[in-house]
């Protein structure tokens, strides 16, 4: 890279929280994490979900909020992506609480061709004209330095609608995954890398392994709030070929690992014994029951035993509610 | 000549063509930069792969060549001394798989030497290979083209790189042959392609329109029909379920290539190229619907 382009790009970063990098994040007080319940997708929860963001200290007034859902594949009949009506819920709240714009872009992990993700009519269709959405896997990046060690790659190329933001929001669908045990927010990250610089799926991140890269992203690239569609989530073969596992509720914190434990255990694992969700407990709050404070409905209610992959049989516990 | 058509009709309709063609053409160089690239998205800098796929729509349309001049000369920026070529020039280690879409532009431009130096580069990337794998019914041992150097090859950049290496009389090549074989093998049983595997555990994957266009479009005239038809007729037979410009573009280039009927598909094509809205207007795709809607072939002999 040559030394202009770098000095564009630091000055770009100057200018975005987002991306300001993971030290100990360790809050004094622990982790707020809320369930709300939804038992389907007919209803609108702008009003509520904003009134959680606000409880939980997020400020959005004159902000410029991107909303990173997960939309890695198309199946019509699988329940694979943040469902739209989630989607549009979290972007009106955002609007409700004066952010000055809200983006909902997806660098999808699968599919290139953006109707199948950020630029399909149904979400156009049911979101406020004054929310914007963009395709992250082809445009602008800007490199940033990674902030961690465990991937061995010295920059993450970060699409620049995610650098430009104010705030980030992650927003997966709660799921199992076949390597990974679970995907939620913090692998949800691979998402605002574009597929022009990582290709169809990001295979340079598998070959630097899943669990590193997911660390390292979630060192380098500050999320600044978590909504995880629990509505409809997957179990079995996940992320891709699983089953519908109805929970009835999205989980919604500003500590991505709080956020990403509580939904292990609303599935039945014991996120201790997940490897990549123990690493990240290192650095990041919210892993340990202890360090989460559940705000909202009774977890209880949303428990679940979400069917895995014989090798991931050993890294379910509970119950935890 | 009217071909014993009613007089005139004809006529009228290659004109209304030509028209439609110069507007769509004019629309797609409204995103130009003063530097002579092309972004993705209205707003975005220039890219390789839209500024690449605008020059091949300029080629497809007829366009003379005076219109691409700028387009060549910035793309020519992109290669690296390696004769890889580069997503932009801030970033010189990315994107390297579009040095096979780089190559098809400067096949069709004629220039030569940047076409040497790219098909050298691409002559000596081979994708990472691993033993077979029982959860996957494919071959992991052969070569195909990957996204990244030093990873898994995949459908598109392989499929991208055989474009390349047939327009240049390279088909014989030892890379080319096993690079066929990777694709072949990378079919879907009941057809078309996914982006990578066909099947796990026994469940077929789903067929995706662009890679299943672009690999069909690689793969005519080097491979025998026969193991091709069922991916034909999956495009032909489910049609009306494509919905995007790009699946559309795709299913237009590759049934074409193959001499089926597109028609119902170009009507479609046409209108949606006249109706996206600009802040949703992926030039790259915009300039693959071109060349569907034009007559001359750009990435089969």
């Amino acid at each position: 890279m040559k030394r202009r382009q770098f000095l564009k790009d630091a000055t770009l970063l100057t200018n975005a929280v987002a991306l300001s990098g993971i030290t100990q994040n360790v809050p004094p007080e622990p982790c707020p994490v809320t369930l709300l319940p939804m038992p389907d997708y007919s209803r609108d929860l702008s009003r509520e979900i904003a009134a959680v963001m606000s409880g939980d200290g997020l400020q959005l007034k004159g902000k410029k909020v991107l909303l990173k859902p997960n939309f890695v594949e198309a199946h019509a009949e699988r329940p694979i992506n943040t469902h739209i009506a989630v989607i549009a819920s979290a972007a009106h709240a955002c609007l409700r609480l004066g952010a000055a714009e809200v983006i909902v872009g997806e660098a999808s992990g699968h599919r290139r061709d953006p109707w199948f993700s950020a630029l399909n009519p149904s979400l156009r269709g049911i979101l406020d004209k004054k929310v914007k959405c963009v395709d992250l896997n082809h445009g602008d990046a800007v490199s940033v330095p990674n902030a961690g060690r465990r991937s061995g790659l010295p920059v993450f190329y970060v699409a620049k609608p995610v650098a430009g933001a104010d705030i980030l929001i992650s927003m997966p669908k709660m799921k199992t995954h076949h390597w990974m045990a679970v995907t939620l927010c913090l692998k949800n990250l691979f998402g605002v890398l574009p597929g022009v610089y990582y290709g169809w799926p990001k295979n340079l991140l598998h070959f630097r392994g899943i669990d590193n890269s997911i660390l390292d992203l979630a060192r380098t690239v500050k999320v600044h709030y978590n909504i995880i569609d629990g509505v409809v989530g997957m179990e079995g073969d996940g992320p891709i070929m699983g089953k519908a596992k109805p929970v009835g509720a999205l989980v919604l914190s500003p500590f991505p690992l709080a956020a990403d434990a509580t939904a292990a255990r609303l599935m039945g694992f014991d996120p201790q014994r997940i490897p990549y969700l123990f690493q990240a407990g290192r650095f990041l709050p919210g892993l340990k029951q202890q360090d989460v404070v559940i705000r909202g409905e009774k977890p209880a209610r949303f428990a679940a035993q979400f069917d895995c992959p014989e090798e991931f049989r050993g890294m379910r516990g509970g119950p935890f509610f | 000549m009217t071909l014993g058509l009613t007089p005139g009709y004809n006529d009228d309709v290659m004109e209304r063509s030509a028209s439609e063609t110069a507007a769509l053409v004019e629309r797609l160089l409204s995103f130009s930069s003063p530097e002579g690239g092309l972004p993705y998205y209205r707003g975005n800098s220039s890219s390789a792969e839209p500024t690449f796929l605008a020059a091949l729509a300029l080629f497809a349309s007829g366009a003379p060549t005076e219109r691409a001049k700028p387009l060549l000369s910035w793309v020519k920026t992109l290669q690296n001394l390696d004769g890889s070529v580069c997503v932009n020039p801030g970033h010189r280690g990315q994107g390297l798989w579009l040095t096979a879409q780089a190559a098809i532009v400067f096949h069709h431009y004629g220039l030569k030497e940047n076409l040497k130096r790219a098909l050298d580069f691409l002559l000596s990337l081979r994708s990472v290979t691993v033993a077979n794998d029982p959860r996957l019914r494919q071959d992991n041992t052969l070569a195909g083209w990957p996204w990244v150097p030093g990873t898994f090859g995949w459908v598109e950049p392989t499929a991208w790189s055989l474009i390349a290496l047939h327009l240049s009389g390279q088909a014989g090549r030892p890379r080319a042959v096993e690079g066929r074989k990777f694709l072949l093998d990378r079919r879907i049983p009941s057809g078309g392609w996914n982006y990578g595997n066909p099947s796990l555990d026994d469940k077929e994957l789903l067929p995706f329109w662009d890679t299943t266009g672009l690999a069909l479009a690689a793969l005519r005239g080097q491979a025998d029909i026969d193991r091709l038809r069922p991916s034909l007729d999956l495009v032909e037979k489910r049609q009306d379920k494509i919905e995007s410009l790009c699946g559309l573009a795709w299913a237009v280039i590759s049934l074409q290539a193959y001499g089926r009927d597109a028609g119902r598909l170009r009507t479609r094509l046409r209108n949606l190229m006249g109706s996206p809205a600009e802040e949703d207007l992926h030039v790259g795709n915009f300039a693959l619907g071109l060349m569907a809607l034009s007559q001359k072939r750009v990435f089969t002999a």
